[in-house]
């Protein structure tokens, strides 16, 4: 509680404020009323001290709550109790049978404030207690029980529940806001460095794979094991970590798609983010990975794979075409047929839930290409 | 390299990397392979300052240099050298970076981990006056012109758009397919293919030329 509500501050202050600009609106109506009825009183000299209380509480509770350091359960618990012996004063001040005729207690209205804070403070629950302790009291002083107290005490419990719930909603929006805005700021650092290491790293490792290409031997070898490292290293540091809040939230597809960048596999896709909800984008990337997985498991090691994303305003495109052996169109329906062709199933399967089509055309010796084809209106 | 077998006139190729180890290699490779390395430097500003004297024919620039952006360095290139074919490397593979640069008058693009066979046939191919795409290239292009076509047209109509024709080769292309492949499969011929793949680029670059003018007029700055 204290760790959010200290990032909530921001958006408290406003509500304290307006706690204390309505503690004394109410003191002004408490005073015309012990004004007006002062007559009826059993005990008419008391009401003067006590309205004198309620004057200074109210002048004190307004400069303590201003300091969100002191917005804690000494001054909140003291705030109750002060305000409930206010209210119970009443008994003996007003006398038992004016307030059973339906005079107004000495803190009418006014007794809401401290409800209204410590639901502000605490959130809903610490409101609704509150609530009920000031309600209760209020009834046992006013010892009648009507329609009219009843619903008093019935108001200012919803009251307190519907701060309590506003302050916890505002609370989570502001730590939604901070947290975007950290992601923004970590993206934006992983960015700078991936140009730093740009020029260090990958250069040498783009240089070794070159200068030993032609090499024979354990030369040869690092080589090729230079290359490999290079395109993951590019890979990595061209896609960001793309870490969704939930299903709707939307991420970039190519960003997701970057990892499967290798010596073998080239990522063509548009300069601007391909925003999709991140359910969807995963889905995509999913059925992409398994066509890539299917090369790699079928086809000659090294075999080539290119990836194509296409962004239209009414759908999003995505090719995958291997440079692989290929398959007899016949072969493939006759696999389909026997169901074993499983990772044209299961790309079939999840583009089918996104309300998307799958076109897979192959031929011998030209290589295989899935196109993944997923409206933008299914998608909503 | 049939670039280098016209007889008489050597192609001049300057280079320009900051990266030290590679710009030698570089240098070693074309001279190697019969061109004429007529300067090499590591920064950006002195590459647009010797190029005047260097008249170089290709220019091989390192598309993250220190000092200034590749669009700069290419711009500076072209005032200084009009006409001269630029062909970048990267090694990042930094997608709006690799973009801009083309619409601001780069010819070719090639990653940093391509082999040498290929940088050469590239180097070759950008003399010759041929465009030089990978397949990501090929990608982003294809999405500036999908980009270009949902925004709010300009009022003189000058939006840019590609023929079917040339989506269709431009798709191919980013699927990975060579010039001699997409010809085969669309019966066309090689050169075709190259002039649709051509005429692509000099479309996006017209653009980026109007827009920038159009630019500097709304600034009051001509």
């Amino acid at each position: 509680m204290t760790d959010s509500g200290a990032r909530a501050h921001g958006l408290q202050g406003p509500l304290w404020r307006a706690i204390a600009v309505y503690r004394i609106v109410a003191l002004v109506y408490v005073a015309i009323l012990v004004v007006r009825n002062v007559r009826a009183y059993e005990r008419p000299m008391l009401a003067w001290p006590v309205l004198a209380i309620t004057a200074g509480w109210t002048v004190f509770t307004t400069y303590a709550y201003a300091d969100p350091a002191r917005r804690r359960p000494p001054l909140l618990v003291a705030d109750l109790l002060v305000t409930m012996g206010v209210l119970a004063s009443s008994v003996w001040v007003i006398g038992r049978a004016p307030l059973e005729l339906g005079r107004p207690t000495l803190a009418v209205a006014w007794h809401v404030a401290p409800v209204i804070a410590w639901a502000v403070a605490g959130g809903r629950r610490w409101g609704v207690l509150a609530a009920l302790a000031m309600g209760g009291t209020d009834l046992v002083v006013r010892a009648h029980y009507d329609q009219a107290s009843f619903t008093g005490t019935v108001l200012m419990l919803l009251a307190a529940y519907a701060v309590g719930t506003l302050v916890r909603l505002a609370e989570t929006s502001q730590i939604r806001l901070q947290r975007a805005i950290e992601l923004e700021a970590a993206t934006r650092e992983r960015e700078r460095l991936a140009r730093d290491i740009h020029d260090s790293v990958l250069q040498v490792l783009a240089l070794v794979k070159r200068r030993g290409a032609g090499l024979d031997g354990e030369a040869g070898e690092l080589a090729r094991l230079a290359g490999e490292q290079e395109a993951a290293l590019r890979a990595l540091v061209t896609g960001a970590t793309a870490s969704a809040v939930d299903d709707n939230a939307e991420v970039d597809l190519t960003t997701l798609l970057g990892p499967y960048a290798s010596t073998t596999v080239s990522i063509a896709a548009p300069a601007a983010a391909v925003r999709l909800p991140s359910k969807v984008a995963g889905e995509i990337a999913a059925a992409v990975a398994a066509a890539l997985d299917n090369v790699a498991r079928h086809c000659e090691p090294g075999t080539k794979a290119f990836v194509l994303v296409e962004d239209e305003p009414g759908e999003v495109t995505v090719s995958v075409r291997d440079e692989g052996c290929g398959i007899a169109p016949e072969r493939l329906a006759e696999a389909a047929e026997q169901g074993r062709l499983g990772f044209a199933q299961s790309i079939r399967g999840r583009i089918a839930d996104l309300g998307g089509t799958v076109r897979i055309t192959s031929a011998p010796a030209q290589g295989t290409e899935v196109e993944l084809v997923v409206p933008r209106a299914s998608i909503g | 390299m049939n670039a280098v077998t016209t007889p008489g006139k050597q192609i001049r190729v300057m280079v320009v990397d900051d990266h030290p180890m590679w710009r030698e290699g570089v240098c070693r490779d074309l001279a190697a392979a019969g061109y004429d390395v007529a300067a090499a430097t590591g920064e950006g500003r002195q590459a647009v300052r010797i190029a005047a004297a260097a008249r170089p024919d290709v220019v091989v620039l390192d598309l993250q240099l220190p000092d200034i952006s590749g669009v700069e360095v290419i711009q500076g290139l072209l005032e200084a050298v009009p006409g001269v074919r630029v062909l970048m490397l990267s090694a990042s593979g930094e997608q709006q970076s690799v973009l801009d640069a083309v619409k601001a008058g780069a010819s070719g693009y090639l990653l940093k981990s391509a082999g040498l066979s290929e940088f050469l046939d590239a180097v070759a191919r950008t003399a010759a006056g041929d465009t030089v795409f990978t397949p990501g290239l090929a990608g982003l292009v294809l999405g500036e012109f999908r980009r270009l076509a949902v925004e709010p047209p300009v009022a003189d109509g000058t939006t840019p758009r590609l023929t079917e024709r040339e989506t269709e080769v431009l798709r191919l292309v980013a699927k990975g397919l060579s010039y001699r492949q997409i010809a085969e499969r669309l019966v066309l011929s090689h050169r075709t293919v190259q002039n649709h793949v051509q005429n692509t680029l000099g479309k996006l670059q017209l653009h980026n030329r109007v827009e920038l003018t159009r630019y500097a007029i709304e600034q009051g700055l001509e």
